[in-house]
């Protein structure tokens, strides 16, 4: 096999692979959250939390819904999904959850 | 002729499995698979660990001072493999032996920053995950490389180098060979 013969295909696996894993939402739950104008702030689920007694680490979107890194408030390690309509707590596993 | 000790065999099969395992089991949306997935982490970080020290104290081809060459050697290999002209090495080739450093090195800094992203102190500190994504990504394209200078090498030489790092055996020198 010549040199160009298969580093070409290994370089486009390895380039496939990557843009593929890009892609994909690979989050816990997607949400239903329609359109971001009724969206509520970051910073009141994040108040809302830290009233609970949790250690907020940071909060983004994934799959619609607000994903969480907190400490909870026995200090456990939690990574969990809100509706970021509703504020209320998206189980794991839900699709298009709607809040 | 012995070149892999026992302790070299089992370090690379076993950081072999756990990195195989460990890529497939990333990103999973089970808790199960995530914890074994952790787990995995911590393995080939013992195994890392050991194999590093292994490589100071173990036996003469276990050794990074056999098998790490100085860049002019890395080059002049490097063109004689192009003209293939490069001669047979019973340890790791120099080019072979970068690999492995590339290997381990990149293999450590992926647990470390998978293990860090699940303490306390870091949970959700987004370059830590971003960085355990990429260098796992990185791991697995560096392992393919690996596999492909092994399949190479094997077929150039006539020996199947896979098969050597299983029974530790590799045919005896002959005249230009370095052992």
């Amino acid at each position: 096999m010549s040199k160009k013969g298969f580093f070409a295909p290994l370089c486009a696996t390895a380039a496939f692979a990557l843009m593929a894993s890009g892609a994909q939402a690979t989050g816990f739950a997607t949400c239903d959250a329609g359109p971001r104008e009724g969206w509520q702030p970051q910073d009141k689920l994040s108040a809302m939390l830290k009233e609970k007694g949790w250690q907020v680490r940071r909060i983004k979107e994934d799959g619609g819904c607000y994903e969480v890194y907190a400490l909870d408030e026995k200090g456990q390690r939690t990574e969990s999904y809100f509706h970021p309509r509703t504020l209320a707590p998206v189980p794991r596993g839900a699709k298009d959850h709607k809040g | 002729m012995k070149i892999w000790d026992r302790f070299v065999r089992v370090a690379h099969w076993s950081l072999a499995a756990s990195v195989l395992a460990a890529w497939i089991t990333a990103e999973s949306k089970l808790k199960s698979v995530e914890r074994l997935h952790e787990w995995l982490g911590y393995v080939a970080l013992a195994v890392i660990g050991l194999r590093f020290a292994w490589g100071w104290i173990g036996p003469r081809y276990a050794r990074f001072g056999q098998f790490v060459a100085a860049p002019l050697r890395v080059l002049a290999y490097a063109k004689a493999l192009l003209r293939g002209v490069e001669p047979r090495y019973l340890g790791h080739n120099p080019l072979g032996g970068w690999m492995i450093v590339a290997l381990l090195a990149t293999a450590a800094l992926a647990s470390l920053t998978g293990w860090l992203s699940v303490t306390d102190r870091f949970w959700g500190v987004e370059w830590l995950q971003e960085a355990h994504e990429l260098l796992g990504n990185g791991l697995i394209a560096l392992a393919a490389f690996h596999v492909a200078g092994v399949v190479y090498t094997s077929w150039r030489q006539r020996e199947n180098l896979a098969a050597a790092m299983v029974s530790g055996v590799k045919r005896p020198p002959e005249p230009g060979d370095v052992a």
